[in-house]
């Protein structure tokens, strides 16, 4: 990764009032990535996504948004980017293909080529069988979806998606995760914010860490990494595993209804174990961290945050 | 076409097609058109109980441009007053200002349409402002004076409107602000005028020199003096009172829409230099308010009575004279409601302007 940053952002911080909502983030993402946005309800990820969508000034700090200020040069920052708010508002009474239309004419693309681009986006998105409804009709996660494609009218190179994923099914959050997967294929730097952490985990190359309106530390995330964290085993025999962990002299953390958890210090250490238990002769058929990575860092920065 | 052209039509577009396909814009729609229609029906039997040869069409025509300023300065309002905070408060805003256009272009677009919505009720009353020219009466440079205010006068309510829907947070609250501004210059100049004319009042003087008539023998046929020059005057007798300046405060008054619709339509005369319609009327009322009033007054009766009130009597103006000394008004009207309309908007943009520094309280942007 040579080339400048699609995103930069240093030491950014926004204030409403006495309410800090944003104190200091600083992080890049780049062409053809997914960054995953991560904190806690409150934490400020979309006071963060309004300032990287040019409709917050902040209080302190710079961002770039391929390679240009939201703030001395709005313009040329829209005409690359692409937002996708978690508010769904939509104009109620235009029709799903009138909205996309309108969209790309608000972005002076010329009415011919307007018309093509929706054409495509209701394909893109699957709305097609409602291409011709009013937008007040769509269901919550239509309206996602119509959100999504109005986003991307303009194929913008960076791509900011705040909670793309809340109230779609699992085959529209599938679609969703292939789709934005293909656009970073494509060369898009993408953001997502979610706290649907295991989603997040299937499609983003990198993430950012916020709590408190503060971005966690490359260092820390790195130590929070490498952490203990459970993994889980799953044997043919259970009674068997049970007798060979006793055997190996290895300590449990516990069982659940999938299988029973050891905490492990690093993938390394998870290799060694498992190489130690098919060698006392138990067959397991399912093996891997209990939670997910982005899970297993938010929860342990999160900890280490409150101690 | 220019793109920022483009843009603003695109605005302004997208906003007509999401209002005109409303069910409340088609019932207002046909509320504006039955109520002048029973106006101007009523207003047809009441005049004619004045007149008998049906000649006072031009009366008929200038209430009915009256009671359509009144409707349409009353449907403005709403259909104007939440064009930009109601849609921030739908989340549909924020999508808008990430696209190229910008602050200018939305707040105007907004207004244009707005501006267009409200024509679209003088039009459901022109069939009756037709049907008042037909009969006739109406002189046409009084027909395009008064419409051409009239328009103005919309615009100038829907950008107001639309102007504060960007200032204030709540839609509710924006629109009863346009409402309240409607009602100040409509009806606070009027109360402003009046008040403000009697709290500023001046000391005038009348001094008046009796003669004394026993100092000479007056003809009883004619009611003069036998020999003028026996009269003799008795000690000039001064009086002093308070007369209301209306002439410092009219300005209120031309601040008011009906009078800027009033004055702005050429008056006609009838013999006696009186005015023929509503609109002359109301036109010589504020003309007249601009005349100061006389605050050194002599009444010489010696003088009089020695010249045989050759020369007396010369101060009276009649109403067409009066009108023809003055300053018209309209356009002060006009100006003060412009800027008002232009400071509105000029608010509005400045309120919408992405990226934003400071939030209105308690709403969010997205």
């Amino acid at each position: 990764m040579n080339q400048a940053p699609a995103i930069a952002v240093e030491s950014v911080a926004r204030s409403f009032g006495p309410v800090h909502a944003v104190r200091d983030v600083s992080f890049e993402a780049h062409a053809g990535s997914v960054t995953a946005l991560i904190g806690p309800n409150g934490s400020g990820k979309t006071t963060l996504l309004l300032m990287l969508a040019s409709l917050l000034v902040p209080d302190h700090g710079t961002i770039r948004i391929g390679g240009h200020d939201p703030v001395a040069d709005p313009r040329a920052v829209r005409r690359v980017m692409g937002w996708m708010p978690d508010v769904l508002g939509s104009w109620a009474t235009l029709t799903v293909r009138q909205t996309l239309e309108t969209t790309a004419r608000l972005y002076e693309i010329d009415a011919a080529q307007a018309r093509i681009r929706a054409a495509e986006l209701i394909d893109l998105v699957g709305l097609d069988e409602l291409a011709d409804q009013p937008t007040r009709v769509l269901s919550r996660g239509q309206k996602q979806r119509l959100s999504l494609a109005r986003a991307l009218v303009h194929r913008p190179s960076v791509l900011l998606l705040d909670e793309p994923a809340s109230g779609l099914d699992p085959a529209a959050r599938i679609d969703l995760r292939v789709l934005v997967r293909r656009l970073a294929n494509e060369g898009a730097a993408i953001l997502v914010s979610s706290h649907v952490l295991a989603e997040l985990d299937e499609m983003a190359d990198d993430a950012v860490y916020l709590d408190h309106g503060v971005t966690a530390s490359r260092a820390s995330v790195e130590a929070s990494r490498a952490t203990v964290r459970d993994w889980r085993i799953r044997a043919l025999d259970a009674a068997a595993l049970t007798t060979a962990l006793t055997e190996l002299a290895i300590p449990t953390s516990g069982a659940d209804h999938l299988g029973t958890l050891i905490p492990v210090a690093g993938e390394a250490d998870a290799a060694a174990l498992l190489t130690r238990l098919t060698a006392h002769g138990v067959q397991i058929s399912a093996y891997g961290p209990a939670v997910g990575d982005l899970e297993h860092t938010f929860l342990d920065l999160a900890k280490g945050g409150r101690s | 076409m220019s793109p920022w052209i483009t843009g603003l039509g695109t605005i302004a577009a997208l906003e007509l097609r999401q209002r005109v396909r409303s069910v409340a814009w088609l019932v207002l729609l046909i509320v504006v058109f039955v109520i002048v229609g029973i106006v101007t029906l009523l207003l047809w039997f009441a005049l004619a109980q004045f007149s008998d040869e049906g000649a006072d069409n031009a009366a008929i025509y200038s209430s009915i441009i009256f009671f359509v300023l009144l409707v349409g300065t009353l449907v403005t309002p709403a259909i104007s007053g939440g064009a930009i905070n109601a849609e921030r408060d739908a989340g549909t805003l924020a999508t808008t200002q990430v696209t190229l256009v910008s602050a200018p272009q939305i707040v105007i677009g907004k207004f244009l349409a707005a501006w267009t919505i409200a024509l679209t009720f003088l039009a459901a009353a022109l069939p009756f402002v037709i049907l008042a020219v037909v009969v006739g009466g109406v002189p046409f440079l009084t027909l395009v004076s008064s419409l051409g205010v009239l328009v103005i006068e919309l615009g100038i309510v829907a950008a107001i409107g639309v102007g504060l829907s960007g200032l204030q947070t709540r839609a509710l609250f924006s629109v009863v602000t346009t409402y309240l501004v409607v009602a100040a210059l409509s009806i606070g100049t009027l109360i402003a005028f009046g008040l403000g004319g009697l709290a500023n009042q001046s000391e005038a003087t009348n001094t008046y020199i009796p003669a004394d008539y026993s100092s000479g023998d007056i003809d009883p046929t004619t009611g003069y003096p036998e020999n003028p020059d026996e009269i003799e005057c008795l000690e000039p007798q001064v009086s002093t009172y308070s007369v209301p300046r209306f002439d410092r405060v009219w300005a209120f008054l031309a601040a008011n829409p009906y009078v800027v619709l009033a004055d702005a339509s050429p008056t006609t005369f009838d013999r006696n230099g009186n005015p023929e319609d509503l609109f002359g009327g109301i036109g010589l009322g504020i003309r007249a308010a601009q005349v100061p009033p006389e605050l050194e007054s002599v009444y010489d009766e010696c003088e009089n009575l020695r010249s045989g009130f050759q020369e007396g009597d010369g101060d009276y103006q009649t109403p067409e004279e009066i009108y023809n000394s003055t300053v018209p008004s309209w356009f002060v009207g006009l100006i003060i409601h412009v800027v008002l309309a232009a400071l509105a908007l000029w608010g509005g943009i400045a309120r919408t302007r992405t990226p934003a520094r400071i939030l209105p309280k308690g709403s969010r942007i997205a």
